[in-house]
This record gives C-alpha cells, structure tokens and sequence, in this order.
C-alpha cells in the first residue's frame, strides 16, 4: 500500500480541529490511481500511462459541504486545503501532518500485450474472421479515508478494461480478470454483434421478453439501484418514504455487496471510510434499505451509510452502488423460454438511463434473439426496451436459478465515472414494450 | 515564471534514452464548483498540477501522465512497438494579446451560490411551479507549456466557465429540462435570460404533443442548429470518409451556409494563438456560400485532403492526448437578419427552440434524426406547443435546404464550441418517432 508512511494519526488530529460540531462531517480521502493502456495497434503512443494522486479534505454542516483538493499528497497543501474549507483564517496555523507516500512502482503489466492476441484467437475458434482494434487498459486505485475520529483501513482495487472496435460497431467491457474466460467473455460478445450487424430490428411488439443476465444487470443498475439512490429519492421527496413500497415483483430479491464483488474490486470500507454492509435495495420486490452516504445517513434513521463512493478526489462522494446481486429463483432455462407465442431473448443492453422523476426508463439492445416453444430462433437487430419502473418491474414472472458474474460497466451519474459490478440471473417478464 | 529550462532538461533525459522525438506538456490550473440543489449546497476548489509526455523513436512509442512535477528522473517505460511519433516543427506564432479578462479572479463562493439562487428564483417567477433540481457552476483557469524535441516552445493560458442546470415542474405530469453552457467566465451568465430559455423548455414539454409527421418550414433554434453541425462534424475534420461523402468540392449546401472555424476567436471559451501541440491557430473557412473550401486539417494530414492545415490538435487537459478537432466551429450569422424576420416568414412550419436528447446521424445513409420541442407556427406565429417530436431528413437536404440565418450566432459546448444562428430551412420533416 502506498500509504504506509502516511501519518493518519497526524491528519486525523488535524481534522479534529475542523470539526467544532457533534454533527460536523470531516474527513481527508486520500487517492492514487493508475492506468496503464495499450493502445490499438497502429495508434501513436501504443503505450499510455496514467498515474495521479492526490488529496480531498471535506466539512460538511448544515446541509452545505467544502472541499478542497489538490494534486499532491504534501504536507503544506494539506494545511492550505484544510484552511480553505473552514474558510476562516485560524488564531493558530494547523498542523501540517507528514504526508510522505511510498513512490509508484515501475510501469510493469505483462498481461497487457498478451490479450489482443487471446482474443484473435477466441474469435477465430468461433469460425469467423474479421479485423478488430482492441485497446485494453489495467485500472489501479488506492485509496485512504481519515476522519477526526476513525481511520479505515486503505483500501486498493484493480481491474481491467476492454474496448474493440470494428468496421460494424464497438463494444467495451470491464473484466475483473484478464484471462483466458475473459478473451472468451468478450469474443461471444463480439461475435453474437457481428453476426446480427445487418439483422433487421425486430417489429413493435408487446409480449414475453426473456432478459440474458447481462442485460439483466444494466436493467436493475438503472431501475433499481439508481432510482433507490438517497440524492436521486430526494428529487421526488423524502427518501425514507420509498422503504416498505412494493416496487418489484415478489420474485426480485435485489442487494448491493460490495464486500462480495469479485476479487480485485471488493471493498470492505466505501469511500468515506464506512464499513459496507450486505444492502438489501429490494426483498420479495419490496424497498429495503435505499443507498445512502454518510450524509444522507444523517438525514433519517432509517437510512444507512456504507454506499458513499467517489469517482474522483475533485467531486465530493455520493450514494451509488457498487456490485448489484440478484438472487436466483427457481426458473429453469426450459421454463424462461417456454410458451405457445413468441417471444424475445435479449442477451445484453449497451446502455440504460432512467429518468428519476418520471420514472420513465429506457434499456438498449444491440441485438436480440427471437424464441418460440422453449428454442432459440433467428437473430434481429438493435432495439429498445421501454417503460416505467413502476410497471416494468413487477412484470417479472420467473428469475432462473444459474447467477453469473454479469453486466459490469461504468456508471457516470453526475460527471462521477464509477465502474459497477453485478452477479445475476436470467429474468422472464410479460407485456414488456420493445421498439426497433 | 518559464519552465522551459526543466523541460529541456527532461527532453534532453529522454534523448539520452534514444527517444529522439519527445514532447513534455506541464499544466498548472485551478477552478471553483458551485452546486446547488433544493437540500444540499457544495463549494468545491481544486488546484491541479500535472505533465504529460510523447516519446518514442522509429521503433516504438509512449505516453506517460501524471500529477506533480516532472523530473528528468522519472523511470520511463519501454516504447511500445507502433506508429512512429511525430512532433510539429516550430513556426512563427502571428501577434496575439491575451484577453484582459484571463486574469479576472475565479468567482467567490458567495457570488456564485447568489448566482445560482437567482437563477432558481427568476425560473419560478418566469414559469410558477418550475423549481430547480440541480445546479453546477465550474469556474477555471489554467496555464500550459509545452516543448518538444524540433525546437517547439509554448505557453498558453485558458479561462473558461460552464452552467449546467436540471429543472422540472411538477404540474399534472412532471416534465423536465436541462441546458449546459460555456463562456470565458461565469459573470457571462445571465440568469433572466436562462431561466427564460429553461421556462419555454419545461412549458412546451409539459403540454406540447409531437405531429404524427409533418413537413413545412422550420425555424431552428442557435441550439438545435448547433447540435445538428456537432452530428455532422465527421464531414468536416480531418481527411476521412465524410469530407469525400459529400463531394468535397461539389455544391455542399446553400449560398447561406458558411462554415469557419477559428482556434484565436475573440472572445471565445477556447481562445489561443496556438493548439494542444503549439501550431498555430488560425480562422479557415471550410465551406463557403455552400461550396466546399477544405476540411479541418491538422499539420500532420498535410496533403491528405486538399486544404491548408491549422492548429486544430485539441488538447482538453494533461490526461488527453492531443487529437484533431474543432475549437469555435460556426455558422456565420447574417448581420442584416433578425429572428423576428425569419419567423414572421415562416407560413406553415415549426420554430424548434432546444433540442431534448442524444440525436443519431448517419452520414453513409445521409440520414438524420434529433429529439426537439419548439412550436408548430402558422403565418409567423406560434399556434400549438411541440413536445416529444423527432426532427429528421436527409444530411444533404438539410445543408441544401438552408434558407436563411440570423444574427443572432451563439456558442453551445458540444464538440468543442459549436455556434451558429438561428436558421431557417425546409426539406425537413418532424414525426412522433425517431424516423
């Protein structure tokens, strides 16, 4: 950990200071990231670096917060950020805690150029061919929370991401791992796409629509944990109301656990240095437990902190999700795709968006697959799932009983580019509106 | 005070190295963010400092970023086997003054919450039960050196602000609006006239209805005209499949289409006497009176295209690598024509003041379609509200079908800068769905 010659007893001192009230929020977040890129080949600067660290230091009172950040992890510009979010010049100079940081290691990622290669090849091993751009990236971050009070312990994730590009789209993935499965993950992906590139979007159609767990994944980021999010609660009311609101069918079992996310991302403490807690967002489709940070937790007794996360040290953190769970039902493959009419078997969404306030929600398909009496028939092209949460949710007629590791991507909630990790089954849901 | 000394020092370092073609870019900056919602209230400050380095040789390349202070003892990777780098040789910058207001104080905490209040207060006084949701104020500036291993040497210096605001009123169905906007410094910002621009938004979304499909004269909005020049910006940077989709040095639109771009626009949110890549900027008109001139051209696609290249390599910030785009691309305006004119022409139509959503273009089809709201007009004025409506048509038709533009060139922060007027066209058409 590059943090172990950080004073945090020092900063955490130095907090103390700030913090005059009971209620007072203070704390210092501590980040160092890096990435490391190899570029498509072909491309100038076919490897890129990226390191920074830096520093946040926050008060918040009274509904208003200060923070002050800067690019550096020195003693003096903590001292100066400390003064700039109590915005008073103190009868005393704080203290400037010895904020020394272990320096970066040596750019070292064998993986990297490895991967283009693999996944050449888990392409061909599908019998087909055709000319891919492939930039794959290595996210490193360290992080360090210091309050007045606490000092959680740091914390580090890693993981990877993936994009490729070709003359009939591109598709990106976050991968935990760089592996062989991975290479394989992404080449299913990029094959199923290719193969439907000249498909024709299916026809307007209301009817059974089974969602693959990637899909699954990116339509509960949007329609449950978004809209569940404290910040995004409050732009209707009170947040504490939507506890105990049937919004699901019985059937969705619904958690954030960042502790349970896969290796390499898991988290035991949030962004604000709050240990995480296996969150119940929705039990037999009934509101549990909203996500909330350490703020919003104040607001209500009802609401829990634990999920404060921060894309960067320059944005103050926010209530978000980090590994959606959902857990399995009963529902066999045979049973999700079984019935006399047709219906449509959408494998993965490239993106989601909800709009909070009128709960009106949007999912889109790159592809989807037709079914008919429990088998898989011809591929269409790109569509639009439609509808609000309210309706669509409790739509759900069958969860499948096999989870996999599904639908990770990045988040960008109000300009915090968060990646977002998800373990889900394949859902079943009735009357659902798809549009070409 | 120059740092050129120490980036010499670490070209020099990098040489030693067999990194005959090198680049050190240092940047130094620091903004103000204000947000505001109905329960929470945030005054963020950071202060940045970070570098970024190309480096590379026949063989191979890298770029490496970081914050702090560069040092020419850095441990740098290996190049990657790759396209060889290439660097700009120096030119003669022509005479540029810096704008006086580049050395305006970022704004106060104080100022700027009062700000964003007064935009919320006149938004309910312009449209009662509208009510701000969400407000951010970013204010920065910024100095920047660059050196490169031809001799390059250049400073440059930024100040820009941006205003994003989310609105909604909750009458019989809530509806919901947002508008983001640049300028040089937030004091450009007036609230009267955004939360007017807001108030129409969240009026015309609440009540209006999209025709089934429809066709006529349309009267775009600066905004709508902007978003459809930003979709269709392929067509007009760099030598790729758009400048040749069209024709290049065919008819390309209307007598009334003029297109410029200008890295050194007075006034402009990205003003410079030189780009990302220490070229040059200049104004080049690309295409004029509806003839194609040339596409924008960095120094290095010379030849590529027919055109003369400019300083056009954006470099967004320390974590970017440079790459070519346009800086303050615009429709020019038509000093003699006012909107009222414009819309007082229109018989049977659509005035289209913003536009709603992501639009989707597809310049192999030569198809269009954006999500807009505005008015359906009959005899110049305004007879129904549009809401949910898709305007859509072909590229071609819409750059051909120009008829006239106003005076009024505004900015918008979509790719770059994008401005243009308000225009006047036909051959168009406006549906329910996306088409």
């Amino acid at each position: 950990m590059p943090f172990s010659k950080l004073d945090t007893a020092a900063v955490a001192r130095a907090l103390s200071q700030v913090a005059e009230r009971q209620e007072d929020v203070v704390d210092a977040f501590f980040e160092r990231r890096e990435e490391v890129e190899l570029a498509p080949e072909g491309e100038p600067g076919a490897l890129r670096v990226w390191r920074e660290e830096g520093f946040a230091v926050r008060l918040a009172r009274e509904g208003r917060t200060w923070l002050a950040a800067r690019d550096a992890i020195e003693a003096k510009p903590f001292a100066e950020a400390l003064r700039q979010v109590v915005r008073v010049v103190p009868s005393a100079a704080y203290p400037e805690p010895m904020l020394e940081m272990a320096p970066p290691e040596p750019v070292n990622a064998p993986e990297l150029p490895e991967f283009p290669a693999a996944l050449a090849r888990a392409v061909r091993a599908q019998r087909v061919g055709f000319p891919l751009r492939v930039a794959v990236r290595r996210h490193r971050r360290w992080v360090q929370v210091v309050g007045p009070r606490l000092v959680a312990a740091a914390e580090s994730e890693t993981f990877y991401s993936c994009s490729v590009e070709s003359s009939w789209g591109r598709y990106g993935a976050l991968l935990p791992r760089l592996d062989a499965a991975a290479a394989e993950e992404i080449a299913t992906a990029v094959v199923a796409r290719f193969r439907a590139r000249q498909a024709l979007p299916p026809a307007p159609f209301r009817g059974a629509v089974v969602l693959g767990p990637a899909a699954v994944a990116v339509l509960l980021h949007e329609a449950v944990a978004h809209a569940l999010e404290a910040d995004t609660l409050a732009q209707g009311g009170n947040p504490e109301a939507a506890v105990g609101v049937a919004m699901a069918a019985p059937c969705l079992d619904v958690l954030d656990d960042p502790a349970a996310a896969p290796e390499g991302v898991r988290r035991t403490t949030d962004d604000e240095g709050t240990p995480v807690s296996r969150r119940w967002l929705l039990r037999g489709g009934v509101v549990e437990q909203p996500l909330a940070d350490a703020l919003w937790a104040r607001t209500s007794p009802v609401l829990l902190p634990g999920a404060g996360r921060r894309g960067t040290r320059h944005l103050p953190p926010g209530p978000r999700s980090s590994h959606l769970e959902i857990l399995p039902g009963e529902a066999l493959e045979s049973d999700l795709f079984a019935g006399s009419t047709e219906g449509l078997f959408l494998p993965e969404a490239s993106r989601g968006a909800l709009d909070p306030l009128s709960g009106d929600f949007v999912l889109h398909l790159p592809m989807a697959r037709r079914f008919h009496r429990g088998a898989l028939a011809g591929t269409t092209g790109p569509c639009v799932l439609r509808g609000r949460v309210s309706d669509l949710l409790t739509r759900v007629v069958a969860v499948g009983r096999e989870v996999r590791p599904a639908g990770a991507g990045w988040c960008a909630k109000g300009g915090q580019k968060l990646p977002v990790w998800a373990t889900a089954p394949a859902l079943r849901l009735e009357g659902v509106e798809i549009a070409p | 005070m120059s740092l050129a000394p120490q980036l010499d020092e670490i070209l020099r370092s990098l040489l030693r190295r067999h990194l005959t073609d090198a680049e050190i870019y240092v940047k130094r900056g620091r903004s103000r963010r204000l947000e505001r919602t109905p329960v929470t209230e945030v005054s963020a400050t950071s202060q940045e400092r970070a570098w970024a380095v190309r480096a590379g040789n026949r063989r191979g390349s890298f770029f490496v970023a970081a914050t702090g202070d560069p040092t020419a003892a850095v441990p740098w990777p290996e190049p990657v086997a790759g396209r060889s780098l290439e660097l700009p040789e120096p030119t003669a910058v022509p005479a540029w003054s810096t704008p006086s207001d580049f050395d305006t104080p970022l704004i106060g905490e104080r100022e700027g919450l009062k700000l964003l209040e007064s935009l919320g207060r006149q938004l309910e006084v312009e449209l009662p039960g509208a009510r701000m949701l969400r407000a951010v104020l970013e204010d920065g500036s910024s100095e920047a050196e660059l050196a490169n291993s031809r001799g390059l040497h250049a400073s440059t210096r930024s100040r820009i602000a941006t205003l994003y605001v989310e609105a909604a009123e909750f009458g019989r169905s809530v509806a919901s609006a947002s508008l983001y906007v640049a300028a040089r410094e937030p004091r450009r910002f007036h609230p009267t006239a955004l939360a007017r621009r807001l108030a129409d938004r969240l009026a015309v979304t609440a009540v209006g209805a999209p025709p089934e499909r429809d066709g006529g004269e349309f009267l775009l909005a600066p905004v709508v005209a902007a978003h459809l020049l930003a979709g269709l910006l392929p067509l007009f940077v760099g030598p790729g499949p758009g400048s040749r989709l069209l024709g290049t040095r065919g008819r390309f639109g209307s007598d009334r289409l003029t297109l410029i771009d200008n890295g050194r626009l007075p006034g402009g949110a990205f003003e410079s006497p030189v780009d990302g890549e220490g070229v040059p900027t200049r104004e080049v008109v690309l295409v004029e009176e509806g003839a194609f001139r040339q596409p924008l051209l960095a120094w290095w696609q010379e030849g590529a295209a027919d055109g003369e290249p400019s300083g056009c390599t954006r470099r967004a910030g320390w974590r970017d690598l440079p790459a070519p785009g346009p800086t303050h691309l615009y429709l020019q305006p038509d000093p003699r024509t006012a909107v009222a004119s414009l819309l007082g022409s229109v018989a049977q139509g659509y005035y289209l003041i913003d536009v709603t959503g992501p639009g989707r273009f597809d310049l192999a089809a030569d198809r269009f379609s954006l999500p807009v709201c505005g008015f359906a007009v009959q005899s110049g004025r305004a007879s129904a509200p549009v809401a949910g409506a898709w305007l859509s048509g072909g590229i071609g038709a819409f750059l051909k079908g120009i008829a006239g533009v106003g005076r009024d060139l505004t900015f918008h922060p979509l790719d770059g800068m994008i401005g243009s007027p308000t225009v006047l066209v036909a051959g168009l058409e406006l549906q329910k769905g996306r088409g």
